[in-house]
C-alpha cells in the first residue's frame, strides 16, 4: 500500500498520459476528413488487407481525395476479410461496415463513396452504429449476440499507438491497482471468479495467492501465449490487435503476486504478433507503464520476450519452463507446482493470455459485474475462434452458458452448403468431438467436461455430414503422437498404437478386436501419461467412439466409409446421365491428368491415376453436379477409357 | 551432416559468429541463439550449432537435443521459396492434406525434402492460425488462404517465370 | 521416521523419502526402470510409468516414485487396476523392444527380463505390433554402441552422465517416438570428449548400451 502522496504522483502522472492520448484521439476523430479503418492483422493481410491499403492510397492520390487510412486489428470477422470500416462524415452517413473489399472494390468506393457520396448499398454490411439511413449491423445475430470483454477493442484501435488504447481508459485499471493493496486486488479477482483461460479453468485468484504466499524473491509472471491447439487462434489475435490490454492484466498480475519479472512465451510462428508485441512492450516502457518505479510507484516490473520453437507440449507449464530454461521441453511432475519452484527455480505464475486481457475489465469494472455475465460456475465470456464447416468463421466472444446451437448456428451461421451439421470438436487435441445430440450443452467449462469435450482454449471446429469422424480421430492421433515429448512410456508408445489402429481402419483394413483395442489402450494412456498432453490425447478417440461407433463399424466391417472421406476407401466417378456433353471444367482442374473424355464426349474418371482430390466436385458447373462419390471404392461404375488415337506408346 | 557449406553460408556464418559472441550467456539463452542461427543460415549446419556450444560452454551433444527437440529447427537447407502448408484441423477438414500432396507431386519432392535447385522445399506446419481461410498454406513468408490444386500449380508457375524473367534480364 | 501401511504391512521410511524409496528399502517389489537411488520425490523423473500404485485419498494410481511418504499413508502395490496399468506400460515397452534375449549381453542380468517375471507375464506384445528403429545399432560413439531397439529411454545413462561430468556427453536427441540417446547425431567427434567413465554402461538396465572391445574399435574407428 503506498502512501497518500504516492498515490496523487500515480494519479498525477497517469492523468497526464491520459490527457495527452485523448487529445491526440480526439484530434483525429474530429478530423472532418473521412476515414477509412482497415483490419491488418494475420488473417486480414492473408486475404490481401495490404493489396488493399495500397488499392485506397493509389486511388486517393490519383483523385486528389485527402482521408485518414487507419490500420486496426482483427475485429474477428475473418469470414469477411478483408475487411474496412469508412466513416466519412461529409456523406451524412454513419460509419459503414464494408466485407471482402478487394483492391477493385477499395477503388469503387474513394471514387464513389468519397468522392461522389454514394456508399453503394449492395456493398454495405451495415453501419457500425444505430441510425435511420443504413441497417446496423447490431440487428445481425453474429454482432449482437456477442458481448465483448476481451477483445473489446479489437480492431478499433491501432495496436501499434498505445495512446489509443489509453484514450479508451487503457492503463487506468493499472493505475487504480497501483493504489490498493496487492491483497485487494487478488480478493477483487477471487470475488469474480476468474478462471484461466488456457483450457483447465483453473481460479486464477487461487494461483495468484500461492505465488504471493511462496518465499522467494525473484518471481516471475510468464504469459502463455505459446498457442499450439490446431484451429484456435485467439491468443494470437489479441496480441495482434489488442497487445497492451495483456500487457496491462500482466503488470497488474506482477503487482498482485509481487514480481519484478515478466515474460512474454509466444510462438515463433506468429511472426507478426511478436512484432507488435515487442513494440507494445517498448511503448509500455517509454511511458512509463514498464522499467523501474512505475508511474512514480516505486514498484519494478519489466517484460521479456521469449518465442517457443514450436512444440506443442510447451503448452504445458512444465514443458514451458524446461524449454525457458534451454533444455528439452518435457514436462515433469507436479507437485512442486511451477508457483513453487519454476523457471530457475522461481516461483512461477503461468497465465494465459485471455485470462490476463480479462484482469483489467475485472479490476476497472469490479467483481459484480464481472459475475454478472456468464454462469455461476463460469462467470465471464469466453472466446471461440469457430471454424470449419461454417457460414461466418472467426472469432466470437460470448457471455459463458449461451448453448452451442446459438453459437453454431445463430451467431455463426450454421453449415454452408445446405449440408447437415454431424459434429463439433471443441477443445482441440485434449478436447472431443460431440454429436448433434449435445448441441444444447451450454459452453462453460463444467458443461463441456461433463459431455466429454473441455474448454481447451477455445478452438471449435465444426463439422459436416461430408467429415469422416475416424478420419477426424486418426488426423487428431497423428498429431499428438508427433506433438509427444517422447518421455513417458505410455504416451510416447500408446499415442503411436491408437494412430496404428485408426490408420488401419481408414484404410479398410481394421482387424478384429481394434475396436476395443482402441478403448482399452485410450483408457491406459489416459490414466498412465504423466502429463496433460498424454493424460487428454485419447479424448478425441474416446469421445468419437462413444458418439459415432457406428462410423467405426462401417470401417472396420464394410471396408466402408459413410461420409466418402477416407480415400482409400472412396472413389469418384462421373455420373453419365448428369454430365453435359462437351464441357471440359473438370478436364482442367485435374492435377494427374485422370479425367479423360469418352466416346460420346462425356467425362469419366481413370481410377488408376485418380488421387481423389475432389477437385473435380468443385468444377463441375452447379447445373450438371455431374462428379459423385462411392464408398467402399469397389462399387464406382466402370466407365472405360477409349483408346487413345495420335499418342504413341510410351 | 551431408550438406557441404556454400560460400554464402561460409559468410553467413561468420557474420552469426560475431553476433554470437557479442550475445549474453547463460543456459536460458540457448534456445535464442538456436533461433539467431537459423535466422541466419536458413538451418542449423554443425559449425552453428558448434558456435552456440562453445559460446555457452555445453557440449554438442547437449546443443543438438535441444535442437533436435524442437520442430523450428531443421537441420538442411531451405529451398529459396519454402513451402510450408498447414496441417491445423480446420485446414485438414478443408483438405489440406490435398494441397500437400499436389505440392510434393508439382515439386517431385516429398515433405521434409529441398528441390534439387534449391529453390524449393516442403514442410508441414502445425496451426499458423488463419483457420477461417482454410486450406492454408505460405509460401516464403507469405500466406496464401483458401488453397486449391489449381493454385498450387500457379504458385510454382508464378515463382519459377519469375526466375526465367530474373535469368533474362540478367542475361542481356 | 515415518510410518506407513504397505499392502497391510507396517514399514517406516525417512521423512522426505518416496514411496517407492520405502517400499524397496522395506524389500517390496514395485517394478520401475528410470528411478535413481538419489532421486527425491520432487526429483524423479517418473517417465517409465511403471511404479504406479495407489493410495487412499487419491482418485488415481499414482506413481510411487513423486509420492512423499507421510504418517498413516496406506499404499496398495498390487491391485488390479495397478497390475493392468503396468502389464500394459510393459506391453508397450516391448511393443518397441527387439526381443532376442539370446544374443543380447543383458540376457539374465535384464531388467525387463525382471519384470516380466515379476507380472507373470511373457515378452510378447499383442495385439500391438512390434515396431522397430533404423538402424539397428549406431556405432558412432568411441566407447559403445548404442541399441536403439533394446532402449527403454528410461534417461539413467544421460543422467548419470549429467551427475559425473559437468559437462555432459550423452543427451536424448529427437522427440517423441523417434526420441534416442544420442551425442550431437552421432558425430563421433563430438563424443571424443567422453573420459570412457563407462558409468553409462553401468547403469543401463537393458544391454542398448554395450561396451566396444578394443578390437572392434579399432576397426570402425578407421572406416
Amino acid at each position: 500500500m503506498m502512501t497518500g502522496d504516492a498515490v496523487n504522483r500515480v494519479l498525477a502522472a497517469y492523468q497526464a498520459i491520459a490527457d495527452e492520448a485523448r487529445a491526440r484521439r480526439e484530434q483525429f476523430e474530429k478530423s472532418p476528413l473521412p476515414k477509412i479503418h482497415i483490419g491488418m492483422a494475420t488473417c486480414g493481410i492473408a486475404s490481401g488487407a495490404l493489396e488493399t491499403q495500397a488499392a485506397f492510397e493509389a486511388a486517393l492520390a490519383d483523385r486528389g481525395i485527402e482521408a485518414l487510412i487507419h490500420t486496426v486489428g482483427c475485429v474477428g470477422h475473418c469470414y469477411a476479410e478483408p475487411v474496412v470500416i469508412i466513416d466519412h462524415p461529409d456523406s451524412g452517413f454513419p460509419p459503414i461496415f464494408y466485407p471482402e473489399v478487394t483492391p477493385g472494390k477499395a477503388k469503387m468506393l474513394v471514387k464513389l463513396f468519397l468522392e461522389e457520396g454514394d456508399p453503394r448499398f449492395e456493398h454495405v454490411m451495415g453501419a457500425t452504429v444505430e441510425n435511420e439511413m443504413i441497417p446496423s449491423v447490431m440487428e445481425f445475430a453474429r454482432f449482437n449476440r456477442e458481448k465483448r470483454v476481451i477483445m473489446e477493442r479489437c480492431g478499433r484501435i491501432d495496436p501499434d499507438q498505445i495512446h489509443e488504447y489509453i484514450a479508451e481508459g487503457g492503463y487506468g485499471a493499472l493505475t487504480t491497482a497501483l493504489c490498493r493493496k496487492p491483497e485487494t486486488v487478488i480478493d477483487e479477482i477471487e470475488a469474480a471468479g476468474l478462471r484461466g483461460r488456457g483450457g483447465a479453468g483453473f481460479p486464477t485468484a487461487r494461483k495468484w495467492r500461492a505465488a504471493r504466499a511462496a518465499s522467494g524473491s525473484d518471481k516471475m509472471i510468464v504469459c502463455n501465449a505459446d498457442e499450439g491447439d490446431p484451429g484456435a487462434y485467439m491468443d494470437r489475435t489479441l496480441l495482434e490487435s489488442n497487445p497492451h490490454q495483456v500487457i496491462e492484466g500482466m503488470i497488474i498480475a506482477a503487482l498482485a503476486v509481487g514480481a519484478a519479472r515478466g515474460l512474454f512465451y509466444v510462438r515463433a510462428e506468429y511472426p507478426l504478433a511478436v512484432r507488435i508485441l515487442t513494440t507494445a512492450v517498448e511503448q509500455a516502457r517509454e511511458l512509463g507503464f514498464l522499467g523501474t518505479d512505475i508511474l512514480g510507484s516505486g514498484l519494478d516490473f519489466d517484460i521479456d520476450l521469449f518465442q517457443g520453437s514450436g512444440a506443442f507440449v510447451c503448452g504445458e507449464e512444465t514443458a514451458l519452463i524446461r524449454s525457458v530454461e534451454g533444455y528439452r521441453g518435457m514436462p515433469r511432475h507436479r507437485p512442486p507446482y511451477p508457483v513453487e519452484q519454476g523457471i530457475d527455480g522461481r516461483p512461477t505464475v503461468i497465465n494465459n493470455v485471455k485470462t490476463l486481457a480479462t484482469i483489467p475489465p475485472i479490476v476497472e469494472k469490479g467483481a459484480d459485474w464481472f459475475r454478472a455475465i456468464g454462469t455461476a460456475g463460469s462467470p465471464g465470456t469466453a472466446v471461440f475462434s469457430v471454424v470449419g464447416n461454417v457460414t461466418h468463421p472467426g472469432l466470437v466472444e460470448i457471455p459463458m452458458g449461451v448453448t452451442l446451437r446459438d453459437l453454431i448456428f445463430d451467431i455463426c451461421g450454421g453449415i454452408p452448403d445446405k449440408k447437415r451439421f454431424k459434429a463439433v470438436q471443441i477443445g482441440g487435441p485434449s478436447g472431443g468431438c460431440l454429436s448433434a445430440d449435445f448441441l444444447d450443452t451450454p459452453v462453460d467449462f463444467d458443461a463441456l467436461t461433463r459431455a466429454g469435450a473441455m474448454m481447451g482454449s477455445g478452438g471449435m471446429v465444426v463439422m459436416d455430414e461430408d467429415v469422416c469422424m475416424v478420419d477426424v480421430s486418426r488426423y487428431f492421433l497423428d498429431f499428438t503422437q508427433k506433438e509427444s515429448c517422447g518421455k513417458c512410456t505410455f504416451c510416447r508408445i500408446g499415442t503411436r498404437h491408437l494412430l496404428d489402429i485408426l490408420r488401419r481402419l481408414t484404410r479398410g483394413e481394421g482387424r478384429e478386436g481394434d475396436l476395443e483395442q482402441l478403448e482399452t489402450l485410450s483408457r491406459a494412456v489416459k490414466q498412465g501419461s504423466l502429463c496433460g498432453l498424454g493424460k487428454t490425447a485419447p479424448n478425441p478417440v474416446l469421445t468419437s467412439l462413444a458418439y459415432f461407433r457406428d462410423e467405426y463399424e462401417a470401417h472396420f466391417k464394410e471396408g466402408r466409409c459413410p461420409s466418402c472421406a477416407c480415400r482409400a476407401l472412396t472413389a469418384f466417378f462421373i455420373d453419365l446421365d448428369k454430365c453435359a456433353r462437351g464441357c471440359d471444367a473438370c478436364v482442367g482442374c485435374c492435377p494427374v491428368e485422370a479425367v479423360f473424355t469418352t466416346s460420346n464426349r462425356k467425362k469419366g474418371i481413370d481410377q488408376q491415376l485418380c488421387v481423389k482430390c475432389g477437385e473435380c466436385v468443385v468444377a463441375c458447373p452447379p447445373d450438371y453436379d455431374a462428379v459423385e462419390k462411392v464408398s467402399p471404392a469397389a462399387l464406382v461404375p466402370i466407365i472405360e477409357r477409349p483408346p487413345e488415337k495420335n499418342k504413341a506408346e510410351s | 551432416m551431408e550438406h557441404s557449406l556454400t560460400a554464402e553460408d561460409q559468410a553467413h556464418l561468420e557474420i552469426l559468429q560475431t553476433q554470437i559472441k557479442s550475445s549474453p550467456k547463460g543456459r536460458g539463452q540457448l534456445i535464442p541463439l538456436l533461433q539467431m542461427a537459423q535466422k541466419a543460415l536458413g538451418y542449423l549446419p554443425d559449425d552453428a550449432l558448434s558456435l552456440v556450444a562453445d559460446h555457452l560452454s555445453v557440449t554438442r551433444s547437449e546443443v543438438y537435443g535441444v535442437a533436435s527437440f524442437y520442430n523450428q529447427f531443421r537441420f538442411n537447407p531451405p529451398g529459396k521459396n519454402p513451402v510450408k502448408v498447414c496441417m491445423g484441423t480446420a485446414c485438414h477438414v478443408r483438405g489440406g492434406e490435398i494441397i500437400l500432396e499436389n505440392f510434393e507431386r508439382k515439386l517431385e519432392i516429398r515433405e521434409g525434402e529441398t528441390t534439387e535447385d534449391r529453390e524449393f522445399s516442403i514442410e508441414r506446419v502445425a496451426c499458423v492460425g488463419c483457420c477461417a481461410l482454410a486450406p492454408v498454406a505460405l509460401m516464403g513468408e507469405i500466406l496464401h488462404g483458401h488453397m486449391a490444386p489449381s493454385k498450387v500449380e500457379g504458385l510454382v508457375l508464378q515463382v519459377r517465370l519469375e526466375k526465367e524473367k530474373a535469368q533474362r534480364e540478367a542475361a542481356k | 521416521m515415518i510410518t506407513l501401511t504397505v499392502d497391510d504391512r507396517t514399514i517406516q521410511a525417512p521423512d522426505g523419502s518416496s514411496v517407492l524409496s520405502a517400499c524397496l528399502s522395506a524389500g517390496i517389489i514395485i517394478p520401475h526402470l528410470c528411478w535413481m537411488e538419489t532421486d527425491s520425490p520432487a526429483g524423479a523423473p517418473a517417465a517409465c510409468r511403471l511404479c504406479l500404485v495407489e493410495i487412499d485419498g487419491f482418485r488415481d494410481p499414482v506413481t510411487a516414485c513423486t509420492v512423499p511418504v507421510e504418517n498413516g499413508m496406506t499404499v496398495y502395490t498390487g491391485t488390479e487396476v495397478v497390475r493392468s496399468l503396468q502389464k500394459m506400460a510393459f506391453k508397450l515397452l516391448l511393443s518397441v523392444h527387439r526381443v532376442d534375449c539370446k544374443h543380447c549381453p543383458a540376457n539374465k542380468a535384464c531388467a525387463l527380463q525382471d519384470i516380466a517375471k515379476f507380472l507373470g507375464v511373457g515378452l510378447g506384445c499383442k495385439p500391438f505390433e512390434r515396431v522397430l528403429k533404423e538402424p539397428e545399432v549406431d556405432t558412432h560413439h568411441p566407447v559403445f554402441d548404442y541399441y536403439p531397439n533394446r532402449c527403454v529411454l528410461c534417461g539413467l545413462c544421460v543422467r548419470i552422465c549429467r551427475q559425473r561430468h559437468r559437462q555432459p556427453q550423452l543427451s536424448f536427441a529427437g522427440r517423441g517416438f523417434e526420441t534416442v540417446v544420442g551425442y550431437f547425431d552421432a558425430d563421433p567427434l563430438a563424443a571424443a570428449n567422453c573420459v570412457s567413465c563407462r558409468e553409462c554402461l553401468a547403469v543401463c538396465p537393458t544391454g542398448a548400451l554395450v561396451e566396444r572391445t578394443a578390437f572392434e574399435g579399432s576397426t570402425r574407428g578407421n572406416s
